[in-house]
Order: structure tokens, then C-alpha cells, then sequence
């Protein structure tokens, strides 16, 4: 159908493949075909749906839903819109248009037949293009996956390195790569001779794709994992991020004990103010794996306890709840307890984030709290008296919060009260005859 | 008296010109060495230092000769046939051992009869052990060789030999004894093999400059290796070497856990091992040097671990075995690896955490192996360059 554009004729075909109608995320592919019935059959809701995050032209969208458009009718006034829509917005007794709120003087709705058709055409070549660099990037990934088999050295590195580009971006070559025994293959490089490069490029796939119990328990061996200590603790920020996402995955699975250089590449990725992102994936595997036994006295004795504490008033508030409650666990244990007890920024620090973010950390905290005071009470409670303590305790038992909260506020009370000289303590927070 | 002026006065001026003549050339020459001085102090700064260090028979002169074979123009034949001499010297301390150690063994166990030489090789144990405690050893001769070999072949050496670890003796002593009549043909020339397996006692301090050359044949990395006796009287020789240095190697033979020192048959060799490394690391010297643990001596821990438990010393008493073969192996291993990180990480303190610290698994004897850990240690001092110098 011819239309016309500033003096020059299109075709249809023209119009939607200059991009003439607007709208991005489309390629040159063109199929030749497009105006053949068979696309016709293309089920149009289907199309629009694969293509969410495509941009749609203006002109094809709903002003009531700002949808695309799968049945466009027209108004007497001229304003095109979805079929069910206006008729919606009809039957709830308005009889205005809904863009130009001119009234209405005939009730008919007449199929915009042009606008269905370009609609159509529009959303059938986007599919196609889609489907097409779908196409190749699977049959790319497939190509990359076979190159690997025989290739070595710098190489291998780059074609690591282009798979892993396809495994981050496309959903398909993620699919790809799973299917035709990537996941044991790259785990396969990962061995005690493997360079840094190999490394962190397959780490970076795997992360990247569905690991089953069988990967997993292939990842588990110590060998590999020794790998990923080495790849985390000389890799860039990146890097380390995927060694310690790879790791709370195979970690989560397992029981495994993690080593000591682990703990240690861990830690240095948490201390580092400069990238926040590191921190939060580091402590997240921190959490992953506090659950094991012998964590704390590993914790303990590459001196990561200070560390941590110093690092709390640095955190945001996710990084802060995760690395109370590795916090918590380590407390929950008597060298951890007294590993804390050591830190003399602890209590003031933490009394600081009473109240201050989430319930949790206000819980963690006051758990950690509890555990130190229980320790030494006389010489801990007053530190923490003197912190401010026992007005945020107040604080915690009068506000509407969890009664867990009240119950381990009500309990550092009292501690705080059976160790300070009474003077103190009500000086110290201003009480009033509510305390008794 | 003015003439005696004016004519001093030419002489002076005379002497003057003559005098810048000669200070232009002095104070090129002295520009040039100047320069040069520089040339070479900045070519310095650019070696890096790598030092071997460990107890004696740790394997450090065999990583030292590997990366000689690797790296530089390997051994030229004059330098293979000096190694002749070493290697029957080894022959005969070995037999010596052997024999003088049955004798000991058939005092102590006066019971039984396992350590007692039959009747024929009594003689020849006695010619032997005579020629193995000489200072210079005669050559190899036929006559010889079958005489050692009748010896060997004995069943009481060869019980003695099963309990080699309460001797001395060396871990050539298979290999050599298996290729005695090959080392004594009349134009032996020993091969690379050969040369690996000699042991001598380094004394003093031995140093080669190589570079690894990579993939793409480019590679600025000049490194300095410097190799040492270990031996407690050589250490502390140690000492003037370690400034400056990139990185240490320290080679640690792990299958002598049931083996006691040369220099004092009362210390297990694992434990001096580990209070040496304990001192190493302690170094304020190496603050910031990376540091390379070599678990060496795999191929005869594998061996060994089946037959000997771990925990017959003491650092590895709580060691619990999990299963059987290959297994076992890895298992045992990764025990030993850890005590040796747990160590590692005592030892450390919050400023040194920043420091490189890498294990591996070598056997010093594989040619193979050792060029592809040596790769990955060349990698990580080079990324570890990159770090320190911001661009990482």
C-alpha cells in the first residue's frame, strides 16, 4: 500500500524497514516475504509478548492502556484505540473521546484496518529479526563450544572470552551452552594448571548457567576449588564477584569447609570500600557459608573479627544486615564472643545502628550485644551504657516492632541494670519512674 | 726574576691547555661509566629475585637444574660428563648405607635373621662399604657392578632398604640401582634423567638468570634464581640474600613425614621443615614478597602414604584416613595442605595479608610439570606486578 511522506511514496515494506513509523531494537534483517499470508498466522498477542522489551512506535499504542494495539478501532473523532478498551470506558457511561474528551455525536467503532495491517507487518519483521539473531547466536555459541575442544593457549582465552559475552547477554545461548555439555566441559578446564585467564573467563561462564547436583559435586573437588581461591584472589573486581557467586552456589549445596586463603580473598573483597557490589557479594557468601561449624574459628584466626566490626558504619543497608548476622552466628560461639568483646569500636558501633535500618539488624545486633555483655557484664555494660545503650533500648521496647526485639531489649536492660551503678545508668538515660 | 715568571707563566699556561686535553677524555670516560652505572641499576631494578629455599633434600637443586634445562641452553655435554662422578659416588654412598644400616639393624633385632647378609655377599659388603667411606671413589668397572648388584639384590638389604627412612638413605637409591649397568658402560654419558636424580649437598650459593620465554616469544621478565644448601650449617648463609627479593620458593618434601635429618637423626624432617618455614616467614625482609610453597616429592608421597600412615609425625597426629587409593591420596594431600596454610596464616600478620601466597603440587623430577607450575608462578608474579603497580 502506497503511502505518502513528504512528497515521497513508500511501499509498506519500505516504511516499516527504514524505521520510518520510529521505534528501536529492530535489525536490517529483513525477510522477504512479509506480506505472505503465512505471517498473517503469526499469532500477534504471541509476537508482542516475546517482543516486551522491544520499542513500540506511538503510533501503534493505546492511549487508555499504552499497549500495543491488536484491535484498533476508530472513534467519529478520529482517535484510534483497543477495541475491549474504549468499549470498557463506553459502558462505564462516559461518551467522550478519552484523548480530545470531545463528546461523541455517534456511538460507531470502525476497524482501522491500515493501522491493524501496518501493526501486524511491524511486529512480524521484529519476531523475525529476533528469531533470526536468535538463530545465530545459538548456532555461535554451539561454534564456540566446539572451537574450545581443540584449541589452547591464547586462543582458548579468546574464545572463553567471546562465549562469555553470549552466556551474559543472550538468554538463548545460556540455554545453548547448558544443552550441549558446556557446564561439564568448561568445568573441565578448571584444574590445578589452569592460567588466571582460563580461570576467570570460565568461572565467568559458569556462573552464568543452571549448574545441576552432578556440576555441582564436580565443581566441589578441592582442586577446582583451589582454583577459584587463586582466580579470587587475583582477579579483578568482576572476577572476584563471579568466583564468589559461583562459590555461594556450590557452598549452598554442600558442607564443605572453606579454607583459609578463601576466607581471606573473601575478606579483602569485603573491606573494600571502594566497590560497594564487591562488599555485598562477599558477605553474601560469608552468610552462605556461616552456616558451617568450623567457619568461626577459621573467621577468628586470620583476624577477620576486627576487620568486620571496623568495616560496619561503611556498609549500606543489605550489606549491613548480612554482615550482622554472620556477626550474630560468630558471637554464638565463645571464641567468637570473645574475639568480639576484643573490638573496642564494637559496642559503640553497634549501639549507633540500633534502630537505625531494618529489624533485623536491630535484632542481629542486639543478639551480638547480648552475648558480648553476657561475657564480661560489668566491663561491657558499661562501655555500652556510656555508648548510649540504654536510651535506644528504651527506644526498642516502646516502639510497635517485633516483640522478639522487646524480649532480647528487655533482657540487655536488665543486664545493664544489675551492672551499673544505678545513678549511672538513670543519668544515662534520662529515665523517668517507667524503668521500675 | 721576570723572565723565571714569564717562563713558568708559558710552562703553566702550557700545562693548562694540556691539563683540559687531558680532564675532556677523563671526564668522558667518567660520563661513560656513569652512564653504564645507571644502564645496569636500572636493568637491576628489572630482575626480579626468586630464592629457593627449604630444608636439605627438599628438591631445591632439582627445581634449579630443571629451570636450567627449561629455560636456559640446558647442560652441554662437558658439563652431562661432570655430573659421572656424582653419580657413582651416589652409587657407593648408597651401598654403604644400605650395608653398614643392615649391620645396625641386625644388632638392634639380634633375634632375627632378617638383616643378615648371606654368607657369599658378606666379603663384598665389607669391600663395599670399605670403598663407599673413602674420599675418592674408583670408577665403575664391571666387576664392580655385579658385585653391587649381588649385594642389592640380597634380601637382607632389601628389608633394610624397606626401613630406608630410620637411614639415610637417598631417594635416588632405586633409580640408580635399577640403571647400574647402563652408568657404568665405558662411554656413559649421563642424560638429563640422569643428571636430575644426582644428589649433591649444596654448600654455599648458586644463581642463574633466565627468562621464560612465552607463547607470543615476547617476555620482558628477567628473573635471578638463587639455590642453596639446606642443611642447618648452610642457613646461615641465607641471610645475605634476602634483600630485595620478588619471591620465595620454598620447597618442601612432603613424603619425609617418617624421615629424620642428616644433621640430626633425632628431628623429624617434616617438623624442621615447618619451624623453618615458620622463620622464613617471619623475615621482616619479606614484608612484601610473594611467597611460593612447593609440596614436593608427590611421586613418592602417593607411594608412601598407602603404606605409611600420616599421622607417625607428630604435626599430622590428628589426621582420620577416609578411604582407600587414589582417594586416600588426594584426601591425604589436602591434609597436608592445609596444616601448611593454617601455618602459613599464624604466621601472618594484618599488614602481610596483602602478600601473595600460593601452594603447589610438584614433583621436582617431572620436567613437564615443573614447566607448567613454573608458568603459573611466572603468571602470577607478572599479574601481581601489574597490581603493584596500579595498572591492575
Amino acid at each position: 500500500m502506497p503511502m505518502y511522506t513528504g512528497g515521497q511514496v513508500l511501499d509498506l515494506e519500505t516504511a516499516v524497514k527504514d524505521g520510518i513509523l520510529g521505534g528501536g531494537g529492530g535489525g536490517g534483517v529483513i525477510c522477504d516475504d512479509v506480506t505472505t499470508p503465512n505471517l498473517g498466522k503469526l499469532d500477534l498477542k504471541k509476537m508482542i509478548e516475546q517482543l516486551d522489551s522491544i520499542e513500540v512506535p506511538s503510533v501503534f499504542i493505546c492511549p487508555i492502556s499504552l499497549e500495543p494495539m491488536q484491535d484498533p478501532v476508530t472513534l467519529c473523532t478520529g482517535q484510534t484505540y483497543e477495541r475491549s478498551n474504549i468499549l470498557k470506558w463506553l459502558s462505564l457511561g462516559h461518551f467522550t473521546c478519552p484523548t480530545t474528551m470531545q463528546e461523541l455525536w455517534d456511538d460507531s467503532l470502525t476497524p482501522n484496518s491500515t493501522l491493524n495491517h501496518l501493526i501486524h507487518t511491524w511486529f512480524s519483521q521484529k519476531y523475525l529479526a529476533m528469531k533470526k539473531r536468535s538463530q545465530d547466536v545459538q548456532g555461535r555459541s554451539l561454534e564456540l563450544l566446539e572451537v574450545l575442544k581443540t584449541v589452547k593457549g591464547q586462543t582458548r582465552v579468546n574464545t572463553l572470552k567471546e562465549l562469555r559475552k553470549m552466556v551474559t547477554t543472550h538468554e538463548s545461548a545460556r540455554k545453548t551452552v547448558a544443552e550441549n555439555g558446556g557446564v561439564s566441559f568448561v568445568s573441565s578446564l578448571l584444574g590445578p594448571f589452569t592460567s588466571h585467564s582460563v580461570g576467570s573467563e570460565a568461572i565467568a561462564i559458569l556462573v552464568n548457567l543452571q549448574l545441576n547436583s552432578d556440576s555441582i559435586t564436580n565443581l566441589l573437588q578441592p582442586t577446582k576449588i583451589s582454583l577459584m581461591v587463586d582466580v579470587l584472589n587475583e582477579g579483578s573486581l568482576e572476577t572476584k564477584i563471579d568466583c564468589v557467586k559461583l562459590m555461594g552456589i556450590l557452598f549452598a549445596a554442600s558442607d564443605i569447609v572453606p579454607s583459609l586463603s578463601l576466607l581471606v580473598g573473601v575478606l579483602r573483597l569485603v573491606k573494600d570500600k571502594r566497590h560497594p557490589h564487591g562488599i555485598l557479594a562477599g558477605l553474601r557468601l560469608l552468610k552462605i557459608i556461616s552456616t558451617q561449624e568450623s567457619l568461626g574459628n577459621s573467621i577468628i584466626s586470620i583476624g577477620g573479627v576486627p576487620q568486620l566490626v571496623e568495616m560496619l558504619p561503611h556498609f549500606n543497608s543489605e550489606s549491613l544486615e548480612l554482615c550482622l548476622y554472620v556477626l550474630k552466628v560468630l558471637s554464638s560461639i565463645p571464641h567468637g564472643a570473645l574475639a568480639l568483646k576484643n573490638c573496642s569500636n564494637l559496642i559503640p558501633n553497634l549501639v549507633k545502628l540500633l534502630m537505625k535500618t531494618s529489624e533485623n539488624c536491630t535484632k542481629f545486633a542486639l543478639s551480638i550485644l547480648l552475648e558480648v555483655c553476657k561475657l564480661s557484664p560489668e566491663e561491657s555494660a558499661a562501655t555500652a551504657v556510656n555508648a548510649g545503650l540504654a536510651a535506644k533500648l528504651l527506644l526498642v521496647i516502646q516502639s510497635g516492632c517485633n516483640p522478639e526485639l522487646k524480649q532480647l531489649s528487655s533482657e540487655l536492660l536488665k543486664l545493664c541494670s544489675q551492672n551499673c551503678r544505678a545513678s549511672i545508668f538513670i543519668s544515662k538515660c534520662k529515665l523517668t519512674r517507667t524503668l521500675q | 726574576m721576570l723572565d723565571t715568571v714569564v717562563q713558568n707563566m708559558g710552562l703553566l699556561c702550557c700545562r693548562q691547555k694540556r691539563g683540559n686535553q687531558a680532564t675532556t677524555e677523563e671526564n668522558d670516560k667518567a660520563a661513560e661509566i656513569e652512564r653504564r652505572i645507571e644502564q645496569e641499576t636500572k636493568a637491576e631494578k628489572h630482575i626480579r629475585k626468586l630464592l629457593l629455599l627449604g630444608a636439605g633434600e627438599s628438591g631445591k637443586s632439582t627445581i634449579f637444574k630443571q629451570i636450567k634445562l627449561l629455560f636456559q641452553t640446558g647442560f652441554d655435554e662437558r658439563e652431562l660428563q661432570s655430573y659421572t662422578s656424582v653419580i657413582h659416588a651416589n652409587v657407593y654412598q648408597t651401598i654403604k648405607i644400605l650395608h653398614d644400616g643392615a649391620k645396625e639393624l641386625a644388632l638392634s633385632e639380634a633375634g632375627s635373621s632378617k638383616y643378615e647378609l648371606s654368607v657369599d655377599n658378606k666379603e663384598i659388603g665389607d669391600k663395599l662399604s670399605e670403598i663407599g667411606g673413602r674420599l675418592d671413589y674408583p670408577r665403575l668397572t664391571e666387576e664392580l657392578v655385579q658385585d653391587i648388584l649381588k649385594l642389592w639384590r640380597d634380601p637382607a638389604i632389601q628389608e633394610t632398604y624397606a626401613r630406608g627412612n630410620e637411614l639415610q638413605v637417598p631417594d635416588c637409591a632405586d633409580y640408580f640401582m635399577e640403571n647400574l649397568q647402563r652408568l657404568s658402560e665405558e662411554n656413559y654419558i649421563p642424560t638429563k634423567e640422569d643428571v636430575l636424580h644426582a644428589r649433591v649437598r649444596t654448600t654455599g650459593v648458586v644463581e642463574i638468570q633466565f627468562s621464560p620465554v612465552g607463547e607470543n616469544k615476547k617476555s620482558g621478565e628477567v628473573y635471578r634464581l638463587y639455590d642453596v644448601g639446606g642443611q642447618r650449617n648452610e642457613r646461615r648463609k641465607w641471610i645475605h640474600l634476602f634483600d630485595g627479593v620478588t619471591a620465595v620458593i620454598f620447597c618442601a618434601a612432603i613424603s619425609e613425614y617418617d624421615q629424620t635429618l642428616f644433621e640430626d637423626e633425632n628431628k623429624n624432617r617434616i617438623m624442621e621443615t615447618k619451624e623453618l618455614f615458620e622463620w622464613v616467614l617471619k623475615q621482616k625482609c619479606f614484608e612484601k614478597t610473594s611467597f611460593m610453597l612447593f609440596l614436593n616429592k608427590f611421586d613418592i608421597f602417593e607411594k608412601k602414604v598407602a603404606k605409611v600412615p600420616l599421622n607417625v609425625c607428630e604435626w599430622f597426629k590428628d589426621y582420620q584416613p577416609v578411604s582407600t587409593g587414589k582417594q586416600e591420596v588426594e584426601h591425604a594431600y589436602e591434609f597436608v595442605k592445609k596444616k601448611f596454610e593454617e601455618l602459613y596464616y599464624q604466621n601472618v600478620t594484618c599488614d602481610h595479608q596483602d602478600r601473595v601466597f600460593k601452594i603447589y603440587r610438584t614433583t621436582a623430577l617431572d620436567q613437564k610439570l615443573v614447566k607448567k607450575t613454573f608458568k603459573l608462578v611466572d603468571e602470577t608474579l607478572r599479574r601481581r606486578n601489574l597490581f603493584e603497580a596500579g595498572l591492575l
